[in-house]
């Protein structure tokens, strides 16, 4: 197991270093760089101080020197200065990134929570009414665009029935979990829900969909196997032999997906804050792109990069814990 | 007993006999719900693609201070639009029309090239090994590392918005899908008796992958593609959202999605029927590439 750990968090960290140079590299193949965004906002600036502000930015120096210097600042944790704000870009990003991850990890949730059940119904009800009805369910979740089923959720349950809020953050979830507990008081988390509620949802249902659909084949194949009819056989109840027998070894393909899933999750995070302005990082990305505001979409990049390994690299653990034939390999 | 097994074709071997032809193809389609299904959504899509000019009643692009916000016909009797005028004045329908010629235009495009670019690099990778197959392995790894959205996103920032971009960006996103499954595929394949063979016969790596390794595998590519050209369309549409797509005046679903947004209460038709249009296209992309994959691989039968 530490060998195995070890390489991955080699190959872990080959990995972004590639990509900060990939991303350092192509952002300054945009066109127009930070100087004239910011010129468009003041028209009165002279030719005499862009040149000077570009100098002082270091957007003069050569790209690799640009690179080389950003990379040694960003092992000491600095991801430089935000273009818009002139502020650190790391405080920035952390800000935000709470948000996206309260969505993301509902939605997850939400995911999964929708998935096992109806991924366990389907396969136990095979060619059955339930099982067409699951099914044509799950089509459609997968076939919907997520900003869609935003938009069309906010149409019935904002405007038509006024049950959420169209838009909006309702507060940090974290924060209003620490205020039940030291105060007792259940609204400001109430409050957190009912903004979450929505774009969690729009966020999940494709991922549940796609969930279900891989629960139901895998219970489908584990329940033919021998040892499910020999569990059956020896008299265990149903109960027993579809929780414990089949389900569990059904998850195991699942999981290994969820860590891919999560990477589909952040970039659905994107779109998703877009259409409720939700304040996360993917909203702010979309920000920093028409500011070109280079620190700042390295920092996001970068720390979604992280994020995103991050992630994967405790699914394979989870999944060498689980299946001890994965390590060898 | 030996002899049996000789007779046995190896599996995943397909003889030019064996080979699903088009015509058996069609057979199965017309028995299938799902794939019927699915064909039908596709070829109404495809329909209104290629018949936009001659269907559809008004310009795409023609405003008019009268039509604005115009109801549908089954709202208003007298109403000159089908599915209503948006906030310009512009027809609902004739403009669903045209949007699906961005959409499929764009899903075609992206998964073709995708899946050519992907393959031959898979195939490469898999056939040569070495350095070749780490170098092109190292940059699918690369890219799995970011979700998609960030590289979209990078993309459409150096190139600006537009078609190409949204189309450069998507094909970025998947051709590592292809190139895995060849790669795979060409690994398991290659040490295949009839591949040992046809080298020791002398005839030419290049042949052999051509001839003998990828028809092999056209089943698998096709279900793959089938299914990522649904992503696509997805994803133009939620970048053209966003405002990083195909930029009006083009009429695209996703553009008129965004404007839509604006008038939920008062023109809920503005939102309701580009979404319809987005939904039937997509699920019935599904649909067919789940019915094809079920068809080509009865054991991955998912319904």
């Amino acid at each position: 197991m530490g060998r195995f750990l070890i390489r991955r968090l080699i190959h872990m960290f080959a990995v972004l270093v590639a990509v900060l140079i990939i991303v350092s590299l192509l952002l300054r193949l945009i066109p127009g760089d930070p100087v004239d965004a910011m010129m468009a906002g003041n028209p009165g600036m002279s030719q005499e101080n862009m040149d000077a502000v570009r100098e002082q930015l270091g957007l003069t120096d050569p790209m690799y020197v640009q690179v080389m210097s950003y990379s040694l600042d960003l092992l000491r944790g600095d991801m430089g200065e935000s273009l818009r704000f002139r502020s650190p870009v790391f405080p920035l990003i952390m800000e935000k990134l709470p948000a996206t991850i309260e969505l993301t990890v509902f939605a997850m949730i939400m995911a999964i929570l929708i998935a096992i059940p109806l991924g366990m119904i389907t396969a136990l009800q095979r060619d059955r009414p339930a099982d067409y009805l699951g099914s044509i369910v799950a089509v459609i979740g997968i076939s919907i665009p997520s900003f869609l089923l935003g938009i069309l959720l906010i149409l019935v349950f904002a405007v038509e029935w006024r049950i959420f809020p169209a838009a909006g953050y309702g507060g940090s979830l974290t924060g209003s979990i620490r205020h039940l507990v030291t105060t007792g008081d259940p609204s400001p988390l109430g409050t957190s829900l009912r903004y979450l509620f929505l774009p969690g949802i729009t966020l999940g249902v494709a991922a549940a969909a796609y969930n279900a659909r891989m629960v139901r084949s895998a219970m489908i194949e584990v329940l033919g196997q021998d040892y499910i009819r020999a569990a059956e056989a020896k008299g265990l109840p149903r109960r027993t032999v579809v929780l414990r027998h089949t389900l569990r070894n059904a998850l195991i393909p699942v999981i290994t997906i969820l860590g891919l899933q999560i990477g589909y999750l952040l970039s659905g995070a994107f779109v998703v804050e877009n259409v409720f302005a939700w304040p996360g990082i993917g909203r702010f990305s979309v920000q920093a792109l028409s500011w070109r505001d280079y620190p700042t979409i390295q920092g996001i990049v970068m720390i979604t990069a992280l994020i995103f390994l991050t992630i994967n690299l405790l699914v394979d653990v989870l999944y060498a814990m689980l299946d001890p034939r994965i390590r060898i390999g | 007993m030996s002899n049996a097994q000789i007779a046995q074709p190896a599996a995943g071997v397909t003889s030019p006999q064996h080979r699903t032809g088009v015509r058996r193809l069609l057979r199965e389609l017309f028995r299938s719900t799902k794939g019927m299904t699915g064909a039908i959504l596709v070829g109404l899509a495809i329909l209104a693609a290629i018949t936009a000019p001659v269907v559809a009643p008004h310009s795409p692009t023609k405003t008019s201070v009268r039509a604005k916000f115009a109801e549908p016909v089954f709202i208003d009797r007298s109403s000159d639009f089908l599915l209503g005028g948006d906030n310009l004045g512009r027809d609902t329908f004739s403009r669903i029309l045209y949007g699906a010629r961005a959409s499929l235009a764009i899903g075609f495009l992206v998964t073709l090239v995708a899946s050519v670019i992907g393959s031959f690099l898979g195939a490469v990778a898999g056939f040569r090994g070495g350095i070749v197959d780490t170098l092109i392995m190292r940059a699918v790894d690369l890219q799995l590392s970011m979700p998609f959205i960030l590289l979209a996103m990078i993309v459409l920032a150096v190139l600006g918005p537009g078609f190409w971009s949204v189309a450069i960006a998507l094909t970025l996103a998947l051709w590592v899908n292809y190139a895995r499954l060849v790669r795979g595929e060409t690994l398991r394949i290659r040490e295949m008796e009839y591949v040992v063979s046809a080298r020791a016969i002398g005839l030419a790596d290049q042949r052999i992958l051509t001839r003998h390794i990828l028809p092999n595998m056209l089943h698998s590519i096709l279900v793959l593609a089938t299914l990522d050209m649904a992503f696509v369309i997805i994803f133009e549409a939620s970048l053209t959202f966003l405002g990083l797509g195909i930029q009006p005046p083009t009429p695209t679903w996703g553009f008129m999605l965004s404007e839509g947004r604006n008038y939920l209460s008062e023109s809920p038709w503005m939102t309701v029927f580009p979404a319809t249009a987005v939904i039937l296209t997509v699920v019935g992309i599904n649909l067919l590439g789940d019915w094809l994959r079920d068809t080509f691989d009865p054991s991955l039968r998912t319904r």
